[in-house]
C-alpha cells in the first residue's frame, strides 16, 4: 500500500515535502473574495473560486511548487514530490478518480463492478478515449499498466496491496473494453485502490521517459528535472478540455521565491503555501484552504514498558492539549484528532466522544499503573516534517502538568535502522481510508504491516478489518469498521491529535479552482482553471 | 600604463618559468583539493543507505545497482584513482539521483552562474572605482562621510536581505516592474529575458561593491597624500589628471586582489541569492545534490568551484604583477 510513497519520506524529507502529499478533509473553503487592489498584469478581475463571471479560454498557466530537484520524474507510477504529483495528475489518469469530496467517480473506466463474492471485478472502459498519440485506450492498456504497478517482485507505490491480492493467471482481458480482474482473496474496496493518482493508464503499460504518453487534459512537451516542464492542451480530451493553451510546472527550491513569483504575477498557482506566508499573498491573490487528512502521530510501542499497560497509553492520550497542538504547530490550520486515523473514510467513527486534555484522570491512571513520576524518551527528527519537532517539544511541556518527564531526543536521520523500534516516537502519514491504513500501520509485518510503529498485534481488531475488507454491503462494512476503530480508540498505541489543512495560493486572474480533500489545488486538475 | 614586455631572452624565460611555477602550484592545489573533496564526501557515511532510507532492506535490486555504481566494496584508494582518472579525462561520472551524466547536468548551471558573476563584475568594478574616486576626491568632507556611511551600512546587510528588499520594492509590494524570480523556458538561458537578470545582478553588486570601494578609497587616499602626487599638483597638473594618471593606477592593485576574492566568493557562495531568485545556478544545484546525497554531483561542483577560486586568484596575481613595476622587474631580472 503506497509503500514507496512512504519510503520516500526518508532522508532529505524536507518540510516542503511534508506539505506535499495529498491534501484532504471536509470542505472548508477558501478565500474566495478578491481584491481589486494592486494593479497587476493580466487584467484579471476578481473571483478566484470561480466567482468572477464566465471563464475565458487561452493563455498560459504557470504553476509553481517546491520540493523537487534532480530526482524529479514524469513516471506515472512513482511520483514523489508535490511537483511530480502535479505533473502526473495532468498527464495521466487512473481508471477512477477521487473527486474533490474524496469520493470515487468514473474516469477512464465507466464502471468497476464486483461479483457477489468480491473476488471478480469487471472493469468496463469508457468508449472513445484516446491517448495523446491518438491510439484508443483499451482494457489491455489498463491491465498492463496495473501489472507494471503491481509487479509482485517490485511493486510501485500504488501496487503494494494490489500485488498481494491479484490473481495474475486468472485475470483476463475479455475484449477491447472489458477487463476481468480476479483476486485471490475477496477485497471489497478494490475500486479505491484503482483511483490513486499513482496508477495512471499508459499505452501497453510502458513508460517512455523521452516521450511520456497519457490520456490527461495536457500532453507532454518538455521536461527538465529540477527546473521546468511544459505541457500543451490536449484538444481531443474526453472530459472538459482545458481553458488554457499551455501549462508550465515550475520547480522552486524556496517557499519565499514561490510566493514572490505569485505576487509578481510570474506564476498563477502555488501549492502548499507555508502558514507564515499566508497573509503575504492575501493582498495580491487568493488563498485556497481545504480540510486535510495528513497526520503526525505520537507512536507508543504496545509491547514495551511502560506502554504495554493500556492505562499508561490512555493517560498519555489524556495529557495532550489537542487544540494547543493545532494552534502552535499548524498555526491553527488543522482539525481535531481523536486518536483514530482515516477521518475522510465514510466509516470514520465520528460518534465516539472527542478526547480532551484531562490531567487529573491521566495522573490517576498513571498512579493505578504504578508509574508515578514516569520518565520517557520521545524520539523525533526533522525528516518527519516541520510539524514533528515543535509538536514533540510541546508535548513534553504539556506532560509536565501530569508529572511525566518527557525527554525529547532529536535524531538525524530519524528514519534509519531504529525506525519502527523506537519505544516512543513520531511518524508522518498521508490520509487513506481505514482498511488500507489499518493493514499497513497496525498489522504484524508478515501480514502486511510494513510500518507498524506501535507493534500493535490484536487479533480481534484484525478480524474485524479483514471481515470488512470482504464485505460488499456498505452498512455492514461501516459497522465492522466502527467496531475496529473503537478498539483502537480504547487501546491503540497512537496519539493522533490533529489533521492538517491544505493551504494553496493563486493569482488574481485565476478562476475555476475548488478546494479538494484529496490533492492540493483541486486535485491539480488544471484543465478546470482559466487565467484569461 | 603600458606593460613593458620582459626584455630579452632571459626575461622571457624568466616569465615562462614564473608562469610555469604558478601553474604547477595551481595544479598541486587542485590535486590537494580533490583529495580533501573525495575524503570528505566519502566520510559522509553510506550514501546508498542515505538515498534509499527505509527502502534499504526491501529494495535489494536498487541497492545493488547503486552500490555497483559507487564501487562500494572497492578500496578507497582505487575508488579515488578511478574518480580522479575520470576527472582528468573530463568525465564527472553519473548522477545517483537521475542516472544522467553529471557533465551535461552541470554544464548549463555552471554557465548560468558564471554569466551572473561576470555581469555582476562588469557592473560592480566601474561602480566601485567610481564611488571610490568621488569619495576620495571629497575626502573627509560631507559627501565622503555620507558615502562611507552608506557603504558601511550596505556592507553590514547580508545579501539575501538586500535581495528580499529589492524584490519587495521592484516586484511585489511597491512597484511591479521587474520579475521576482528567474523563469527559464526549456532550452533557453536566463539571460534570454534580460529583465530577469536585473535583480539578481543588482543584489550581488550591492553585496560586493562596498568592500571593493572601501579598499580602493583607502588606497587612493594614501596615494593622494603621498609626496609624488603633491609634486604633480605643484607642477600644475590638473586634479582630474592627477587622480587618473598618478593616483588611480597605483591604487588599482589592492583593488584587483579584493575583486578577485569577491568574484571567487560569488562563484561558489551565492546559494542564497540563487535560491531567492530561483536562479538555476551552481549554488542551488549543490544544495540539491547534497540533499539527495548525489555524491558525484557534489564532487564535480566542489572541484569546479575550487578551480574557479584558483583561476581567479592566478589571474589576479598575474595582473597585480604586471601592474606593479617593482614586482615586474623582480621577475624578469
Amino acid at each position: 500500500m503506497n509503500r514507496n510513497q512512504r519510503i520516500n519520506l526518508g532522508p532529505g524529507f524536507s518540510r516542503r515535502q511534508l506539505l506535499k502529499y495529498s491534501g484532504l478533509g471536509a470542505a472548508a473553503v477558501a478565500g474566495g473574495s478578491l481584491l481589486s487592489a494592486c494593479g497587476g498584469d493580466g487584467g484579471g478581475s476578481g473571483g478566484g473560486n470561480g466567482g468572477g463571471g464566465p471563464q475565458g479560454s487561452g493563455g498560459q498557466l504557470i504553476h509553481g511548487g517546491t520540493g523537487g530537484g534532480a530526482k524529479d520524474t514524469l513516471d506515472p507510477h512513482q511520483p514523489v514530490t508535490a511537483v511530480d504529483i502535479a505533473r502526473v495528475s495532468n498527464l495521466y489518469e487512473p481508471l477512477l478518480f477521487w473527486n474533490n469530496n474524496y469520493e470515487l467517480e468514473p474516469a477512464l473506466a465507466e464502471s468497476v463492478e464486483p461479483s457477489a463474492d468480491a473476488l471478480t471485478w469487471t472493469i468496463t472502459m469508457r468508449q472513445g478515449v484516446t491517448f495523446h498519440n491518438g491510439q484508443p485506450v483499451t482494457a489491455d492498456d489498463a491491465w498492463k499498466s496495473i501489472q507494471r504497478v503491481a509487479d509482485p517482485d517490485a511493486p510501485l507505490s500504488a501496487g503494494g496491496q494490489l500485488s498481494q491480492i491479484i490473481d495474475f493467471s486468472s485475470t483476463k482481458v475479455v475484449d477491447e473494453t472489458t477487463l476481468q480482474l480476479v483476486l485471490n482473496t475477496p477485497y471489497a474496496i478494490l475500486d479505491s485502490l484503482l483511483a490513486e493518482y499513482t496508477l495512471g493508464i499508459i499505452p501497453g503499460g510502458e513508460f517512455d521517459p523521452t516521450n511520456p504518453i497519457g490520456t490527461g487534459a495536457f500532453k507532454y512537451e518538455s521536461f527538465q528535472a529540477g527546473t521546468t516542464s511544459t505541457f500543451g492542451k490536449y484538444a481531443d480530451y474526453w472530459g472538459d478540455a482545458a481553458f488554457v493553451d499551455s501549462l508550465v510546472i515550475q520547480d522552486f527550491s524556496d517557499d519565499n521565491a514561490k510566493v514572490n513569483a505569485l505576487q509578481a504575477g510570474q506564476v498563477q498557482t502555488i501549492d502548499n503555501l507555508p502558514y507564515n506566508l499566508i497573509d503575504t499573498i492575501k493582498g495580491t491573490g487568493g488563498v485556497l484552504t481545504a480540510e486535510g487528512g495528513q497526520w503526525v502521530p505520537f507512536t507508543m510501542r504496545v509491547d514495551q514498558a511502560p506502554f504495554d499497560d493500556v492505562r499508561v497509553r490512555q493517560a498519555m492520550r489524556l495529557i495532550v492539549d489537542r487544540q494547543a497542538m493545532i494552534d502552535q504547530t499548524l498555526s491553527g490550520y488543522g482539525s481535531l484528532g481523536n486518536d483514530m486515523y482515516a477521518p475522510l473514510d465514510p466509516a470514520y467513527a465520528s460518534d465516539l466522544p472527542q478526547r480532551e486534555q484531562d490531567i487529573d484522570q491521566a495522573k490517576s491512571l498513571l498512579q493505578q499503573a504504578g508509574v508515578d513520576g514516569l520518565q520517557v524518551e520521545l524520539f523525533t527528527g526533522d525528516d518527519i516534517g516541520s510539524v514533528a519537532v515543535p509538536a514533540a517539544n510541546l508535548f513534553a511541556e504539556q506532560a509536565k502538568a501530569a508529572g511525566v518527564d518527557v525527554k525529547v531526543t532529536k535524531k538525524n536521520p530519524f528514519y534509519d535502522d531504529d525506525y519502527l523500534s523506537y519505544t516512543f516516537a513520531q511518524d508522518f502519514w498521508n490520509t487513506r481510508n481505514y482498511i488500507p491504513q489499518a493493514v499497513v500501520g497496525t498489522y504484524p509485518p508478515k501480514l502486511g504491516g510494513t510500518y507498524n510503529e506501535t507493534h500493535w498485534d490484536n487479533a480481534d481488531h484484525r478480524g474485524l478489518v479483514d471481515a470488512a475488507a470482504q464485505e460488499l454491503d456498505e452498512a455492514k462494512r461501516t459497522d465492522l469498521l466502527q467496531q475496529a476503530q473503537e478498539i483502537e480508540y480504547n487501546e491503540g498505541g497512537y496519539i493522533i491529535w490533529g489533521f492538517r489543512q491544505q493551504v494553496d495560493g493563486f493569482g488574481q486572474n485565476v478562476q475555476g479552482l475548488e478546494p479538494s480533500k484529496y490533492l492540493p489545488l483541486g486535485n491539480y486538475k488544471f484543465n478546470k482553471v482559466s487565467v484569461a | 600604463m603600458e606593460v613593458a614586455p620582459p626584455k630579452g631572452r632571459s626575461g622571457g624565460a624568466a616569465w615562462g618559468l614564473w608562469l610555469a611555477r604558478r601553474l604547477g602550484l595551481a595544479v598541486l592545489t587542485l590535486w590537494l583539493v580533490s583529495v580533501v573533496v573525495f575524503l570528505a564526501t566519502a566520510a559522509l557515511g553510506d550514501p546508498v543507505r542515505a538515498i534509499l532510507g527505509r527502502d534499504y532492506d526491501s529494495n535489494v535490486a536498487r541497492r545493488q545497482q547503486l552500490e555497483a555504481q559507487l564501487g562500494v566494496g572497492d578500496s578507497i584508494v582505487s575508488r579515488y584513482v578511478d574518480w580522479l582518472g575520470g576527472l582528468v579525462r573530463g568525465d564527472f561520472g553519473t548522477s545517483l539521483a537521475n542516472q544522467l551524466p553529471v557533465g551535461t547536468q552541470i554544464s548549463s548551471t555552471v554557465a548560468n552562474t558564471l554569466v551572473l558573476v561576470l555581469l555582476s563584475a562588469l557592473v560592480m568594478i566601474p561602480l566601485a572605482f567610481g564611488i571610490a574616486m568621488v569619495s576620495a576626491h571629497y575626502r573627509r568632507k560631507r559627501p565622503d562621510t555620507v558615502i562611507q556611511t552608506i557603504l558601511l551600512a550596505l556592507a553590514g546587510v547580508p545579501e539575501f536581505v538586500t535581495g528580499i528588499l529589492l524584490v519587495a520594492v521592484f516586484s511585489t509590494s511597491v512597484f511591479n516592474v521587474l520579475p521576482a524570480v528567474t523563469l527559464v523556458a526549456p532550452g533557453a538561458s536566463p539571460w534570454d529575458e534580460p529583465k530577469g537578470m536585473v535583480l539578481p545582478v543588482a543584489t550581488l553588486v550591492v553585496a560586493v561593491t562596498p568592500y571593493v570601494s572601501r579598499i580602493v578609497r583607502a588606497t587612493l587616499l594614501e596615494v593622494l597624500d603621498s609626496d609624488y602626487v603633491e609634486l604633480a599638483r605643484l607642477k600644475g597638473i590638473p586634479e582630474p589628471v592627477v587622480m587618473r594618471k598618478h593616483a588611480l593606477l597605483n591604487a588599482i592593485v589592492p583593488g584587483i586582489q579584493v575583486i578577485a576574492l569577491q568574484l571567487a566568493w560569488l562563484a561558489g557562495g551565492v546559494v542564497l541569492v540563487e535560491t531567492l531568485f530561483s536562479y538555476p545556478g551552481v549554488g542551488k544545484q549543490l544544495v540539491d545534490a547534497v540533499r539527495n546525497h548525489d555524491v558525484p554531483v557534489v564532487q564535480a561542483l566542489s572541484m569546479i568551484i575550487a578551480g574557479v577560486y584558483i583561476v581567479v586568484n592566478l589571474v589576479a596575481d598575474l595582473l597585480s604583477i604586471l601592474l606593479t613595476p617593482r614586482a615586474r622587474t623582480a621577475i624578469s631580472s
